[in-house]
């Protein structure tokens, strides 16, 4: 077994792993192409979900690192807080992780949305450093023409065979 | 009341735009992004158009550009690293005719000192590089500053003296000056709580103006020795905060040498112009700021950079990750 | 950090992963059986494993060892908190009290080299006259049980002697395109900052003579050892050095014995540390009992030489190149500052033309310039002596900071005034050096015995980051 931020295995090799939530039930107004749907958390929610953690065949929901409850939408005010929760406090993959959720965001919320993604205050040790990375557009920007980077990261988007 | 109106979308670039700066005469506004492309704009009967688009000298982003005091160089940064210099021949024409490599990651900003003597760039590798730019267009380095513990997001020379500002993801401003051999760190600027975007000297020199991730514009202000100031030591001092103007980051400042008029701007989509309260004037005193304009939805996402016309002081330019470039006018109270 | 060269700093964006995550490189731990656990952070902030039952079992951190960290291309810096542990005043210590307690027949012979620089640093710090300063500080180690105390101008010869003739080799070979400019090996900041950043590109300049500290190694581990008739693992080096980065050089693979297991220099130790260990035993250095100097084998006087801090290297060569190359004595070499002190160079004329083109360059700017110069195919240099360091190594990262940082230049100004001091010499009026080499290399056509123990190799490390460390 490697570890210490191994190249070869994860961290954290027996997580804990969530029932994922039931398929979401559409309604008849969502239905209705003719009716603007407001985004709301469960919408939110929908687009993270099912991004893969870096290292685990798991996605982050079943690893309960996102939450629906640890979303914010205020569609009037175009803003959208995603909070997440490595699985453990020390997990070197947090800042990819965060990555990911906040780069599958800019993919598919409208651009008139602002988004905040950070950690799920106490759980994690560098949660200030990792929250203030995320938060730097400037970084992100940096981190996305970087090939290898963005390889890892559309993995971690890419659609899981299940 | 002052007003703010928009004068002209400029529409060239297929990304963000990152940044827009005017040349020394104010007839030429540059722009680049996101699309690796330099747009140059002049005026062409009352209309603003892209005259020129300068290409394939980098391979990744293009952060930001600088003109040179004399106007005929322009140098321009990006995430590959390195940092190109463009030569305006006798035909008016642009040509790369030098590139600067030696940063060890993204370069984040480059500028020419007043005299044209040096050109400075600072990096996501923590360091600011101070260049000599030589009459045949040889760049040698000069300094490599380590004083900053994060990566160093802007830099502004003094426009009086050879005097470089940088300031930094570390949160603090520095000040550099040439102590004979090397460039050395003389000042740190303390008090800003998050990463300080960006930083701008007023026409004298004697002030600055930072703005920050925390939200907050901050003028500062260097006390002498000779000042008969008795409440502040010599050194850079905070003299005015302004906050709850912007509810998120703000991205950049610029201080209007003609007529005084500080513009911010950043991730609210918000411009901001703030004035000089100059009737209650007392030397002893701190001076006050108020909000004189503002543009609520002055891009339709993060407007990156504003930059002040240093001829027509009136007009303003801005960019945005909309992709679009801005121009507009500023009217002053009488 | 600090006490590293400022060209290793810059090398890596180590700044934002906290401590642990800053490593990329995997260590094999001990897992037990694979039950679900959770881990948590104590109240000491050590990390605790809690399994099903709720009992917590403290987590051991895992142990790099220096030589992960230099094979590694990611950071240069987590490799300080290893350093601490392998090449440290404490290190030195523990060896010595064990050594004190086994029986003879297991007990090393510990020897410890001391750099001219060190002794300038140690000498101004005590107000000693360079003379002084070696014999109280061979009289301090002395005392705690170390066996032989040697300076280190036997090493700084042959290291001279050996560049000058691989740059006249270079010179002949004719091949100027990748043989020209030769850049000095000495500094290993700047060896790890070529290898880490430059590569491929610049490694074939960089002469493949041994530094100081590792011929020195070379002559205790092997000259020395034979003379002794003991096996290298059986003494235990130390050098005593002006910077940090020497403990990377130290460290190297290059420098390891696989046969004897042991490493030419087993440990570094800078005059920081020095005058360190002093103030923990309250000890001024100019109390301490004066005690000569040991000589090794076939050295039979104390050699400094010319040319200043940095070794000498540009002055020795330039001298000896000119006589070889164009039968030219040259006089006091007059240097023309390019922009600041610590960038110099100096040209050789023969008959009014220019033949031999020299620079110094100190300090992570000036490198820069030699380096993009070089890229851009417009240096102009044969030979560039260089330095990661501002002013060279006698102002090393190592060395003993002033009082407060404003007298800076003064103290610094102080150790140079110390050093040159020294009666240095040039290289060639030396005349044991010949006899020395002669005598451990044997004849000069013995290239496998010549290569083995003078020169070394450089290592290009490529940028294998595993894609999810990436910093960013």
């Amino acid at each position: 077994m490697m570890s210490n931020g191994g190249a070869k295995g994860p961290e954290n090799v027996n997580p804990q792993v969530y029932q994922p939530s039931e398929r979401r039930v559409l309604t008849a107004d969502e239905e209705n192409e003719d009716i603007v749907d407001k985004f709301d958390c469960r919408e939110v929610f929908d687009m993270v979900r099912q991004i893969n953690d870096p290292e685990h065949p798991l996605t982050l929901e079943e690893l309960n690192v996102v939450q629906i409850n640890h979303i914010e939408v205020d569609d009037e005010r175009n803003r959208v807080v995603v909070l997440y929760t490595p699985t453990i406090p020390h997990c070197s993959m947090a800042t990819l992780i965060g990555l990911a959720i906040r780069v599958k965001l800019l993919r598919s919320l409208p651009e008139r949305f602002k988004v905040d993604v950070r950690i799920y205050e106490g759980s994690h040790v560098s949660e200030v450093a990792v929250n203030k990375q995320l938060a730097d557009k400037e970084r992100v920007a940096a981190a996305l023409e970087n090939s290898h980077l963005l390889d890892v990261i559309n993995q971690c988007l890419a659609v899981q065979k299940k | 009341m002052s007003s703010l109106k928009l004068l002209q979308d400029l529409v060239a670039h297929d990304d963000r735009v990152w940044c827009v700066k005017w040349n020394p005469t104010g007839t030429l506004l540059a722009s680049c992004g996101s699309d690796k492309k330099i747009v140059l704009w002049g005026e062409e009967e009352g209309k603003w158009v892209a005259k020129v688009h300068l290409t394939e000298a980098h391979e990744r982003t293009i952060r930001a550009v600088a003109w040179s005091p004399t106007g005929t160089y322009l140098a321009s940064c990006s995430f590959d690293k390195t940092i190109c210099i463009w030569k305006r021949d006798d035909t008016g024409v642009f040509g790369a005719i030098a590139t600067l490599e030696g940063h060890e990651n993204e370069v984040k900003c480059v500028a020419w000192s007043v005299s044209g003597e040096y050109l400075a760039s600072c990096s996501r590798d923590k360091t600011v590089w101070i260049w000599s730019c030589e009459y045949d267009d040889e760049y040698d380095c000069l300094s490599v500053l380590h004083s900053h513990s994060q990566d160093v997001k802007k830099i502004c020379w003094s426009p009086v003296e050879d005097v470089l500002v940088s300031c930094s993801y570390d949160n603090t401003v520095k000040c550099f000056k040439d102590d004979g051999d090397d460039w050395t760190c003389t000042d740190t600027l303390t008090g800003h709580e998050s990463t300080v975007w960006a930083v701008a000297f007023d026409g004298t020199g004697k002030r600055l103006v930072t703005c920050s991730d925390d939200r907050t514009v901050k003028i500062w202000q260097r006390f002498n020795a000779l000042d008969n100031s008795a409440s502040q030591k010599p050194g850079w001092h905070c003299v005015c905060t302004l906050s709850g103007y912007h509810d998120r980051a703000i991205f950049d400042v610029d201080w209007s040498a003609i007529h005084g008029a500080i513009v911010s701007t950043g991730a609210d989509d918000c411009i901001r112009i703030f004035e000089e309260n100059l009737t209650a004037q007392d030397p002893l005193r701190e001076p006050e700021f108020f909000a004189a304009a503002s543009m609520p939805r002055a891009h339709s996402q993060d407007v990156n950079a504003v930059s002040w016309n240093p001829v027509r002081g009136h007009l303003l330019a801005s960019c945005s990750d909309d992709g679009l470039v801005k121009i507009w006018t500023y009217a002053r109270p009488e | 950090m600090d006490g590293f060269s400022g060209t290793l700093r810059l090398t890596d964006l180590n700044d934002f992963i906290a401590p642990t995550q800053e490593c990329i490189k995997p260590v094999k731990i001990e897992r037990k059986s694979g039950k679900l656990s959770a881990i948590k952070i104590t109240s000491s902030g050590d990390y605790a494993e809690v399994d099903s039952h709720g009992v917590e079992t403290k987590l051991v951190k895992a142990q790099i060892t220096l030589n992960d960290c230099l094979a590694c291309s990611g950071c240069v810096t987590s490799a300080e908190t290893v350093l601490i542990q392998l090449q440290s005043a404490e290190e030195l210590c523990r060896v010595l009290d064990e050594n004190a307690k086994v029986s003879a027949a297991e007990r090393k012979l510990v020897v410890v080299s001391v750099s001219a620089q060190a002794f300038a640093s140690l000498a101004n710090r005590y107000q000693l006259t360079m003379k002084e300063c070696e014999e109280k500080f061979c009289g301090f180690l002395r005392s705690m049980g170390v066996d032989r105390v040697y300076d280190m101008g036997a090493a700084s010869a042959l290291a001279l002697k050996e560049t000058q003739r691989e740059f006249v080799d270079r010179y002949r070979s004719g091949d100027r395109k990748s043989a020209l400019p030769m850049l000095t090996s000495a500094c290993p900041g700047w060896i790890c900052y070529a290898e880490k950043t430059h590569g491929l590109f610049i490694l074939p300049f960089i002469s493949t003579t041994k530094s100081p500290q590792q011929i020195m190694g070379s002559l205790v581990k092997n000259h020395l050892a034979e003379h002794q008739c003991k096996s290298p693992s059986q003494i235990y080096h130390v050098t005593v050095m002006m910077c940090y980065d020497k403990k990377l050089e130290a460290s190297r693979d290059d420098f390891y014995d696989d046969l004897y297991r042991t490493r030419d220099v087993d440990c570094v130790v800078t005059s920081l540390e020095v005058e360190q260990m002093l103030e923990q035993r309250n000890l001024v250095l100019s109390q301490c009992e004066s005690v000569p100097l040991d000589r090794l084998p076939g050295v039979e006087s104390s050699f400094h030489a010319v040319g200043g801090g940095a070794g000498g290297y540009l002055e020795n060569i330039l001298s000896f190149a000119a006589k070889e190359l164009f039968q030219t004595e040259i006089g006091p070499i007059e240097y023309k500052v390019i922009r600041n002190q610590d960038f110099r160079e100096v040209t050789i004329s023969v008959n009014g033309e220019p033949k031999l083109h020299f620079a110094a360059a100190y300090g992570f700017r000036n490198i820069q310039n030699i380096v993009q110069k070089m890229k851009r195919g417009k240096c102009p240099y044969d030979f560039v002596e260089i330095m990661a360091c501002p002013s060279a190594c006698l102002n090393g990262g190592g060395q003993i900071r002033p009082p407060d940082p404003s007298v800076a230049k003064i103290w610094l100004q102080n150790v140079q005034q110390l050093f040159d001091s020294l009666d240095c010499q040039k290289l060639e009026n030396v005349q044991w050096v010949q006899q020395l080499y002669d005598a451990w290399i044997g004849p000069q056509d013995d290239d496998r015995k010549r290569l083995q123990l003078l020169h070394t190799q450089y290592h290009s490390l490529e940028n294998k980051s595993n894609a999810l460390n990436i910093k960013w």
